[in-house]
């Protein structure tokens, strides 16, 4: 299988933990893509026309995106219900959680390439303010879910971490770990699974 | 069992959920709960810290997000065959899915963006965004699609389709795309669309 990936984004890195906790990492192969919102690779745009990372092409050479439909498709791969619950609550839940992380992301991304890549007479501080305000209630909510920090490493605790992997990287004078402890602590752990260690970001 | 939706009359995101819900016959089922752009973050803040519509709420009190896990968990509760539920059918669909999810994305930025005061506007993103929006069109002209199929990705891409000529109607997207254009005009036919309409 062929993933197209780059290094610094939280959605592939999802789809590189799920393939290593499902043992299926061997089986991939990483096609480096350098790509932003303002200047489109075209490789990456013929592959998938939104120009979003990550795109998965299957070995029967099926194309497959976004970063919630590859892992599933990874842990169907790996026999199923592994990392992504197959049915009743706890699926809804892992689900939620991911949409609640990735969400989380697109706030944190959309701030950057709003303060980044914009000239500063087009910057609009309330808008700025409104995706960051989704980031720390987001960064609440999680730190006040209980059931969160126990063994379990599904879909929606891999996106939670790289969520936070990307604000450290991206975001690291939000200070995170101090409004949120238990997550802080919880994230500490989570850091030594050798999935999420292989797959740190390289610092930017 | 009654269900709360968070909802918006224009949002293309709870129209999916809302056609969704037509084609499964559960329309009846949800109350459903309006906010503006201006109040949603206050309005669905506690249940959904993303202060996005839509957000389903279950009796027990907990909150199903985004559009696409509504629509799977109301498909999962009728019974339904929206989202295939294993096996190679699922996954083109869900990929499917994604891009006319994609569409929304771009068309919603644009939206975003002009609502910003004029001198912040930026013509750039809008640029961008139109063209992603295009080539994506593209693809979708070239996919075969069938407008007797009824799955998550067709519903995903007319509602991607209505929006553009909501807020966009100036702009000719069927132009150099009969397909496309062929299998919207007979998809948005069904029922489930014509109780969706967004108010002009």
């Amino acid at each position: 299988m062929k993933l197209f990936h780059a290094p610094l984004s939280p959605f592939v890195r999802k789809v590189r933990i799920a393939a290593m906790e499902l043992g299926l990492n061997d089986r991939i192969e990483l096609v480096p893509i350098t790509s932003s919102p303002v200047a489109m690779n075209a490789e990456l745009t013929k592959v998938n026309p939104l120009g979003k990372l990550p795109a998965l092409v299957t070995d029967d050479g099926e194309l497959l995106f976004d970063s919630a439909v590859i892992v599933e498709y990874l842990d169907s791969l790996a026999g199923g219900g592994k990392i992504v619950p197959a049915k009743g609550p706890e699926r809804w839940r892992a689900k939620c959680m991911e949409a609640l992380a990735d969400g989380l992301c697109d706030a944190a991304i959309l701030t950057r390439y709003e303060m980044a890549l914009r000239p500063a007479d087009k910057l609009w501080p309330e808008w700025v303010a409104g995706q960051k305000q989704k980031v720390t209630q987001s960064l609440d909510a999680l730190e006040g879910q209980s059931w969160l920090f126990d063994d379990k490493f599904d879909c929606g605790r891999i996106a939670v971490a790289c969520a936070l992997g990307y604000l450290d990287i991206r975001f690291a004078d939000l200070g995170w770990r101090k409004r949120c402890e238990t997550l802080a602590r919880w994230y500490a752990g989570v850091a030594k699974r050798p999935s999420v260690d292989a797959t740190k970001p390289p610092p930017s | 069992m009654r269900l709360k939706l968070h909802w918006a009359p224009t949002s293309p995101y709870v129209r999916k959920v809302m056609v969704a819900a037509h084609e499964l016959g559960l329309a009846d089922r949800f109350d459903l709960v309006p906010t503006t752009p201006e109040r949603v973050v206050a309005d669905v803040g506690s249940v959904n810290p993303l202060g996005q519509i839509p957000t389903l709420v279950l009796p027990d009190g907990s909150a199903i997000f985004d559009s696409l896990v509504i629509v799977e968990y109301l498909d999962d509760l009728a019974g339904g065959t929206l989202v295939p539920r294993a096996g190679p059918e699922r996954w083109p669909v869900l990929t499917l899915h994604a891009l006319g999810h994609g569409v929304i994305d771009a068309a919603n930025r644009r939206v975003n963006e002009l609502r910003r005061p004029a001198a912040e506007i930026s013509q750039r993103l809008l640029e961008l965004k139109r063209a992603e929006i295009g080539r994506a069109l593209d693809r979708l002209e070239r996919t075969p699609l069938d407008a007797a199929r009824v799955d998550v990705a067709a519903i995903a891409i007319a509602v991607a389709l209505g929006y553009l000529d909501y807020r966009f109607p100036g702009e000719a997207w069927r132009h150099g795309r009969a397909a496309l254009a062929e299998w919207y005009r007979r998809f948005s036919d069904r029922p489930s669309m014509r109780a969706t309409i967004p108010p002009a």
